[in-house]
């Protein structure tokens, strides 16, 4: 379905030193530097799958689906997704593809939001009785009808997310590509983003990539992640694999109302943890206990934690996707594992 | 045949467009109305003030007033129509490519400059559009202007082909931008230039008439075709150079447009 071989992206970037006047000297005697935004990356995604494309701000997530997607040239290396080159076979290659990118939208800002599927069906050349079907299911399961008459500038952001994404899959693509659907989002409205990308890869044999920073979207959606970081695969490989490596590791984070207090704690010996199942951090003002929650539950450390001590603010997280990344390095997982 | 469907397809995606963006007019009907009166009163001036200068000469190098109203007449009519129809190039200029907000128009399956262009449909130059054939009409009579068959046929095709020059120039100016993130104010300088091919080029020095006749031919926009009906001449080299012009420009344009889009960054996000 999808085969990336190599592929390779540099930007040239003008260095500028910083000021007014580094700007005008740069202006004159512009210095160069070559970025590499993406660097020799290989995957294969099969039909159907719903791959998750994870890595920190920065990493050349967006520049990887605008290659797969046609909008940017590869410097070098090739993707073929259903026998065609993105950027070759543009204008057929796009009938085949829905996009969304979470950030911007494809919707027109002055137009009521139904006015904007009935330009989409005429560009896509949907027929009127295929258009209706199609309107029919994306209603049900995006939940579009209470705002399909508003501007697009009036809708709220999980509005427009839900009418982009709808917008999308106007057409019936075979491949979805979805960066960042769930940026910003409330935990409702992430939910129903998630049930209606779900039902749509069942339903229809979809396949889907999606980038996101949300541990939950991965967990909830993608059958493989690929991860990357500084333009490099580090990762790649089922998402079980990714909660053995540190999926599972939550943060507690708290702060005492005598930071001396923290000393009564020993989580080690309560809960006899090893060194790679926990780490606790104190700076003086907060306390950063990060834990394996396969060893231990979220309940049995907050209930020993305000049992010893006082505390001010007290709050439990995922482990962030970067640390994630940090532990597949340390933990040497090999990128092709 | 294909061809056809081709050409069935632009119109009716035209027409759609059209359609949203009159409703867009009722939206900001403000806007619109402050739009249309600009245009309309910053032609309202350009004819006052030259007509105040023909109270004081009786002619311009040998053009009579009548002449000149002709020339500015036609002049305006190929510049409407592509602000009409192409105004969204600027918008390639200033913003959208240096935003990144060209990368939606590469996920339709249509060209992306089609797709860039038939979303705005200038209304604002409906204002040149009144004042030019409004010129027109008051200069014919007075000029006693013959029009044969043969030259109502040049005529419409001097304007067509007249509307590609300024398009190309456009494109040319507004792919710049793929480059350089940003070109607004280079459309601009060579946009501006069209100024001088309102008027007679004889009243200019050799180095303007030789830019705006085979640089930047915006010669060929007005004056020379214009000249061509009201004087006759030889319409080969009156009319036909305006073709010829408008060919190589929009030839180049899109070579350029191609080029840049296959240069084309994004933005981040």
């Amino acid at each position: 379905m999808i085969h990336v071989q190599n592929l390779k992206k540099e930007f040239k970037k003008t260095v500028k030193e910083p000021g007014l006047k580094g700007s005008i000297k740069s202006f004159f005697k512009p210095k160069n530097e070559i970025i590499t935004a993406v660097d020799d990356i290989s995957f294969d995604v099969s039909a159907g799958e719903i791959l998750g494309f994870i890595g920190p701000n920065g990493a050349g997530k967006s520049t990887v689906i605008k290659m797969l997607t046609g909008i940017l040239t590869p410097t070098s290396g090739s993707c073929e997704i259903n026998g065609k080159i993105p950027y070759k076979n543009r204008k057929s290659y796009v009938k085949e593809i829905g996009v969304v990118f979470g950030q911007r939208t494809q919707l027109w800002w002055d137009l009521a939001l139904r006015e904007t599927y009935t330009v989409l069906k005429e560009i896509y050349e949907v027929d009127d009785e295929s258009f209706k079907k199609r309107m029919a299911f994306l209603n049900e399961v995006l939940e579009l009808e209470s705002f399909i008459t508003s501007p697009v500038r009036t809708l709220s952001l999980g509005q427009r997310m839900r009418a982009d994404i709808a917008a999308s899959l106007l057409h019936s693509p075979k491949v979805l590509f979805l960066d960042e659907p769930t940026i910003g989002l409330d935990v409702v409205v992430k939910d129903n983003i998630r049930q209606a990308i779900k039902s749509i890869n069942e339903n229809e044999k979809t396949t889907v990539i999606l980038t996101t920073h949300d541990l939950q979207d991965v967990e909830n959606l993608c059958d493989r992640i690929v991860m990357i970081d500084k333009g490099k695969k580090v990762f790649d490989g089922g998402i079980d694999l990714l909660k053995q490596s540190y999926g599972q590791s939550r943060e507690l984070r708290f702060v005492p109302v005598a930071v001396s207090d923290a000393d009564k704690l020993n989580y080690g010996r309560e809960f006899s943890l090893g060194e790679s199942d926990l780490r606790v951090e104190n700076d003086g003002h907060t306390v950063s206990v990060r834990f394996n929650n396969d060893k231990v539950s979220v309940e049995k450390i907050l209930s020993y934690t305000l049992k010893t001590l006082h505390v001010k603010d007290i709050s439990v997280t995922d482990a962030d996707i970067e640390e994630i990344i940090k532990g597949i390095y340390k933990s040497g997982v090999s990128p092709d594992a | 045949m294909k061809f056809f469907k081709k050409i069935h397809r632009i119109f009716k995606l035209h027409r759609i467009f059209i359609k949203q963006d009159l409703k867009k007019l009722m939206e900001y009907k403000i806007d619109f109305l402050t739009g249309a009166a600009g245009m309309l009163l910053t032609q309202a001036f350009n004819l006052f003030f030259l007509s105040i200068i023909f109270s004081q000469i009786p002619d311009l190098k040998g053009w009579k007033f009548e002449e000149i109203l002709f020339i500015y007449g036609f002049a305006l009519l190929p510049k409407a129509i592509d602000h009409l129809f192409f105004d969204n190039l600027w918008a390639i200029g200033y913003f959208i490519i240096r935003k990144g907000d060209f990368d939606k128009y590469l996920t339709r399956p249509v060209s992306p400059l089609f797709a860039v262009t038939v979303e705005k449909f200038q209304v604002d130059a409906f204002g040149e559009l009144v004042v030019g054939i409004a010129l027109l009409c008051v200069s014919i009579p007075r000029l006693k202007l013959d029009f044969s068959p043969l030259n109502i046929a040049l005529f419409i095709a001097a304007v067509f082909f007249a509307t590609f020059i300024y398009t190309g120039v456009k494109l040319i100016t507004s792919s710049i931008a793929f480059w350089t993130k940003r070109s607004g104010n280079i459309i601009y300088m060579f946009y501006m230039v069209n100024d001088f091919a309102r008027y007679p080029t004889t009243i200019y020095n050799r180095f303007i008439r030789s830019v705006i006749t085979f640089i930047i031919p915006f010669a060929f926009t007005a004056f020379y075709p214009a000249s061509y009906f009201i004087r006759g001449g030889n319409a080969l080299i009156n009319v036909g150079g305006t073709v010829i012009a408008a060919a190589v420009l929009t030839a180049i344009g899109m070579l350029v447009w191609h080029r840049g889009v296959c240069a084309y960054e994004s933005a981040g996000s």
